[in-house]
């Protein structure tokens, strides 16, 4: 059992400041912390990406704090984030780095100093909890969809962080694949890792008996019938 | 005032920048070329202030020039000494200047393009006899520089919450992880380039052999007026290079 890991985000306020012209988009979030599995839901540009972003400091807020067991992150590099915070881009193909589904688990334990051979092994058990361990012979970048997804899942597990982020797991994945990814997520909330889902996936989310949060227009709104 | 034909542009375009390479040494005519065409540049309304910006990031490079050059060429007089190495001289400085010069030439001459739309652009291209498909590769590949840049931001970010600090690494870590990072960039902008290439070839791109266009550039009298006033210059700055004042 990890400690509890506690997520906290206060008075945030964000607005995206390349597009001057279109100001349109504000996100206000007075209190968030997410226990356990928590789903966030709502159309698309309701912000859930950018909340999920701001939670693992990607985004840095304009003003309010993102707080990690309680210390503020501001300060924090993104790399030292990485190791507590797990995330998963809704865009798989962005996060794959290397040509071979086996190094592209193992490169980030080997960059922190672990042997090659630990790394690789490691690495091969999660491929074969994620059933990919046919395409280890393949290149990354010619995978499908939903392999890539799952890779990249696989991935951001492989630095067992405390908690995770994760923008759209589903997307891409058949019935099975997805049974299997609830199977795994389920592994994690009983070892007390927390999960933040963004989905479309009621299903899903149920399935992981997640607390739902519904935002809309860049506000966390209660969810109503 | 209405701006020019893009094909005055062009030529305007190739001149400086032809010119910008050409000199080499002579500082106070490149510096003659660069006040033109920032002259040119603001008649044409490029966006100064975003310039600048940029050019921050030049006047590093003009620093560390200058240094390379005073330390490895030394020229003129020393301004900066130790240990009897010069570390900044005067023909130094002025070697930083040139290569300053000569990318901000190249710059304005980028941004006058970025000016006009591209519908107008490849029209110019076109009717200076380009090839269709060229001209309009020529335009999707300076689409796709921003979207290139964005991606890398973002494969940044994302190797960074696998946990690597980047910070802590030894160099010889540190450049093994560019290859990383190129790695999804070029993947995913050869495979952008496919999607599109077939996805213009589903739309009939090229089934007909000759295009025509409903859209027509039409050079005006001011317009012949520049080209005459560009083409002179152009003479006079090449008798000025040969001659050698
Ligand atoms: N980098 C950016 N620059 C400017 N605006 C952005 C940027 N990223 C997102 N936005 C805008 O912010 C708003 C919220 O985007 P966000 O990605 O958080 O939505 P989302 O809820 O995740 O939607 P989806 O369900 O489609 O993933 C959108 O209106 C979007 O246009
Ligand atoms: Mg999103």
């Amino acid at each position: 059992m990890t400690g509890g890991f506690s997520l906290e985000l206060k008075n945030v306020r964000f607005a995206y400041s390349d597009n001057e012209k279109r100001q349109d988009f504000s996100l206000y979030v007075e209190h968030f912390s997410p226990k356990g599995c928590t789903a966030l839901m709502g159309e698309n540009g309701s912000g859930k990406t950018t909340l999920g972003k701001l939670a693992a400091g990607v985004l840095r807020p304009d003003s309010g704090c993102v707080l990690y067991n309680g210390a503020d992150i501001a300060k924090r590099k993104l790399g030292q984030i990485g190791r507590c915070v797990g995330y998963l881009f809704q865009e798989p193909s962005r996060q794959l780095f290397t040509a071979h589904p086996l190094t592209e688990i193992a490169f980030a334990l080997e960059l922190q100093g672990i042997s090659k051979s630990e790394a690789e092994a490691r690495a091969m058990e999660l491929l074969r909890q994620f059933e990919l361990e046919h395409i280890i012979g393949h290149t990354t970048y010619t995978l499908s969809r939903g392999e890539k997804q799952r890779l990249a899942i696989a991935a951001t597990m492989v630095m067992e962080p405390q908690f995770f982020v994760l923008d759209e797991p589903t997307t891409g994945l058949d019935k099975r694949r997805r049974n299997i990814l609830v199977q795994t997520l389920h592994t994690l909330l009983a070892k007390n890792i927390g999960i933040l889902l963004i989905s479309h996936d009621r299903e899903f989310a149920d399935a992981l008996h997640a607390d739902i949060r519904i935002m809309d227009g860049g506000r966390l709104v209660d969810e109503k019938a | 005032m209405k701006k020019p034909d893009p094909r005055i542009i062009f030529a305007l375009v190739l001149v400086l920048s032809s010119f910008a390479v050409i000199i080499r040494e002579d500082l106070k005519l490149m510096a003659g070329l660069m006040l033109m065409s920032i002259l040119c540049a603001l008649a044409i309304g490029v966006d100064f202030r975003k310039m600048f910006r940029r050019l921050k990031r030049l006047l590093q490079l003009l620093l560390v020039v200058s240094i390379l050059r005073s330390i490895f060429a030394p020229s003129g007089t020393i301004l900066l000494e130790s240990w009897g190495i010069a570390l900044l001289t005067v023909g130094g400085i002025e070697m930083g200047a040139l290569v300053l010069l000569r990318f901000g030439l190249f710059l304005t001459s980028g941004a006058m393009l970025t000016c006009y739309p591209v519908r107008m652009l490849i029209q110019g291209m076109v009717q200076i006899k380009m090839p269709y498909e060229i001209a309009y590769m020529i335009s999707v590949g300076v689409r796709f520089i921003p979207q290139l840049a964005e991606e890398l931001k973002d494969s940044l970010i994302a190797l960074q919450l696998r946990g690597v600090v980047i910070e802590d690494l030894k160099l010889r870590k540190k450049l093994s992880l560019y290859t990383y990072l190129l790695l999804p960039v070029v993947v995913s902008s050869m495979q952008n380039a496919k999607e599109l290439a077939m996805s213009m070839d589903m739309r009939a791109f090229r089934a007909y052999q000759s295009r025509t266009s409903f859209f027509k550039l039409m050079l005006c009298p001011s317009d012949i007026v520049i080209l005459c006033v560009i083409s002179a210059f152009a003479v006079f700055m090449s008798v000025v290079l040969i001659m050698g004042v």
